[in-house]
């Protein structure tokens, strides 16, 4: 059985050959399964949107080929969005002067759901979202998770075999981004048997969700495995994490011996430097004469790699930027 | 055939679904209607002005209709489906954008254009709704007297003018998705078309090079026969010059905006133009 997604080789860059170029996807190539759930695991700005709209068919690549159900990108799009539920851009995706039912039935007509499947379809998603009582309320008047359970009935509205979702639980609460993700991983993936390919940039999200994550950063994917096995190739490096106060940055750090990846974050005032390292012993009595006069020093202590110290260690980005979001 | 049943349905929601979100802006709903007089009210005081009443020889002497207010109406009336090609199916996709549902619509397996045919059908429903109201308010206080044994044929002229307009119309909207500063192109067309078109004389008065201009104009002809057969106005061309004509135009214009609407969004979709606002 041929993969249902297929990317080979694809290349799409912004203000191409002219100042500030920028390689949004710089050489890509992939392939998922059917029935897989796929991550694409990334900073800010590693060009993971960009990947998603080319395979939607919202932007035309510069070069490489994607198939997605068999069907080119290029050649058949309108036969590709017919397979495809793509979710973006959250609750925006809706028009909030309709109701959920008014919604649902706009976009039932724009896939071609057959009339007379149209109302037992409809009722079947806002059971599903459990929105039932909220069938005729407008939509700018539903809480923002309501919203948001009302936009991913929207992308199932044709029942599609494959799903492509940007940063599901980008700005939600922590109790419903957990409800989207369960949401995902077993109805969507493990009961209706929907390939998923996912964006995040979160860590977790990717480690507990998805059956394969590849590593993207600056237009190229860097990794590309199950996360079990990503966190076993570097298994034999540790971390070592000091929690200090103070300002320090990646750049100022030396170059050490025994220091084989560096991510620096903040979180909740203090500052955390974590260092993959094959002998932390050694590394710690280094670093120490660098820190000793910049930061002071709360804790030390050494880990086991997180799938993010994998992804430090393997791109050399750190996913958090400044951990603005952390 | 399942396909064109798959677009036509497409366009209907698209109608139905403009009318609901109209609907839940009443006051604007209310406006629409109101507002066109305020604009057709300067229209007739400069005439009266003119003229030093509502009737005149001299413009019964050149077009053989004598009722300056009929005469007006009838071209003011026209011009309001200017508006539907201009700025109802020109901003259509960008309304979109601004709701935040263009991506969302866009990944739909219809083609991108049966989002502005929507909006020109819903808009010519819209803007019909209107003129009726209009034509009976003003035919009621003006006392208004209209033939109508040429009926079938204004209504045709009005069909063919349409479909030229719905031309400009759809190229109108493909400025939207490729260009930053797209309702310059729209201001500029709909000014233009408004200067050249005989709303509130006839052709004749007009300077030669704006006569030839008008002369490429759907507008031009669909006021000029729909007030030869309501009002009787003297034919300066025509009438199967005229349909002749009409049809050339819808189908030029037609042309030239589809084939610019599809360049203008593989253009858009190459560069990323509609991701960047
Ligand atoms: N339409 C566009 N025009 C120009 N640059 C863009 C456009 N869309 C994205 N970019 C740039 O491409 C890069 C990748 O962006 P994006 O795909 O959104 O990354 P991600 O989703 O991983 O955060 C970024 O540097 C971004 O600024
Ligand atoms: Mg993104």
């Amino acid at each position: 059985m041929p993969a249902d997604i297929v990317v080979d080789a694809l290349y799409k860059f912004f203000k191409k050959g002219r100042p500030g170029e920028v390689r949004a996807v710089d050489g890509v190539s992939f392939q998922i399964e059917k029935g897989e759930l796929f991550g694409l695991l990334g900073p800010n700005g590693a060009g993971k949107t960009t990947l998603i709209k080319c395979i939607s068919t919202l932007l035309i690549p510069d070069a490489g080929s994607i198939r997605v159900a068999g069907f080119d990108v290029n050649k058949d799009p309108l036969k590709v969005r017919q397979q495809i539920g793509v979710l973006t851009g959250g609750e925006r995706s809706l028009y909030w002067k309709l109701t959920p039912i008014e919604n649902l039935r706009y976009f039932a007509a724009l896939y071609g759901v057959p009339r007379n499947q149209v109302k037992e379809r409809i009722d079947y998603l806002l059971s599903l979202m459990e929105l039932k009582d909220k069938a005729h309320t407008r939509v700018e008047k539903l809480s923002s998770g309501m919203k948001q359970k009302l936009s991913i009935a929207r992308v199932l509205v044709h029942n599609p075999p494959i799903l492509l979702v940007d940063e599901p639980t980008i700005g939600l609460d922590p109790y419903f981004a957990q409800f989207v993700r369960n949401f995902i991983k077993h109805e969507l993936n493990q009961r209706l048997g929907k390939t998923i390919l996912l964006t995040t940039h979160y860590m977790d999200e990717a480690d507990a969700l998805c059956d394969r994550v590849a590593f993207m950063n600056q237009g190229r994917i860097d990794a590309l495995d199950t996360p079990t096995r990503l966190k076993r190739s570097i298994i034999k490096k540790e971390i070592l994490e000091i929690k200090c106060l103070g300002e320090l940055q990646k750049e100022e750090f030396p170059a050490l011996e025994n220091l084989l990846s560096l991510n620096i974050t903040r979180l909740d005032g203090f500052t955390y430097i974590r260092m993959g390292t094959d002998n932390p012993e050694r590394l710690l009595s280094r670093v120490i004469d660098f820190i000793q006069h910049r930061v002071k020093v709360y804790s030390v202590q050494v880990t086991s790699p997180s799938l993010e110290d994998v992804f430090v260690y393997l791109t050399g980005a750190s996913l958090r930027q400044g951990g603005d979001d952390a | 055939m399942s396909k064109i049943a798959h677009y036509l349905r497409a366009i209907n929601a698209e109608n139905m679904k403009e009318w609901r979100i109209e609907w839940k802006y009443k006051p604007d709903f209310i406006r629409q209607f109101l507002e066109p007089f305020v604009y057709l009210f300067p229209y007739f005081l400069y005439g009266y002005a003119l003229l030093g009443g509502r009737y005149s020889s001299h413009l019964k002497s050149i077009t053989g209709v004598d009722d300056m207010v009929a005469y007006t109406f009838i071209g003011y009336l026209i011009m309001g489906f200017l508006n539907t090609a201009c700025w109802a199916m020109g901003s259509s996709l960008r309304k979109e954008q601004w709701y935040g549902t263009l991506e969302a619509i866009f990944v739909a397996p219809v083609p991108r254009w049966v989002y502005v045919a929507g909006m020109a059908l819903h808009s010519t429903c819209h803007q019909g709704l209107i003129m009726v109201f209009q034509a009976f308010l003003i035919t009621t206080v003006f006392a208004l007297v209209f033939k109508t044994t040429g009926i079938f044929l204004v209504l045709l002229i009005v069909v063919l003018m349409l479909m030229g307009l719905y031309g400009l119309g759809i190229m109108v909207a493909g400025f939207t998705i490729g260009m930053k500063q797209w309702w310059v192109i729209s201001e500029a067309l709909s000014t233009l078309i408004t200067v050249v078109t005989p709303i509130a004389y006839p052709l004749a008065v007009l300077p030669i090079f704006l006569q030839k201009a008008a002369l490429f104009l759907p507008t031009t002809y669909g006021i000029i026969g729909v007030r030869h057969f309501l009002l009787g106005e003297k034919l300066a061309i025509s009438l199967p010059l005229i349909i002749f004509r009409l049809i050339v135009i819808l189908v030029v214009w037609l042309t030239v905006g589809f084939a610019l609407f599809i360049f203008m969004d593989r253009y858009g979709r190459k560069k990323g133009i509609l991701s960047l606002y």
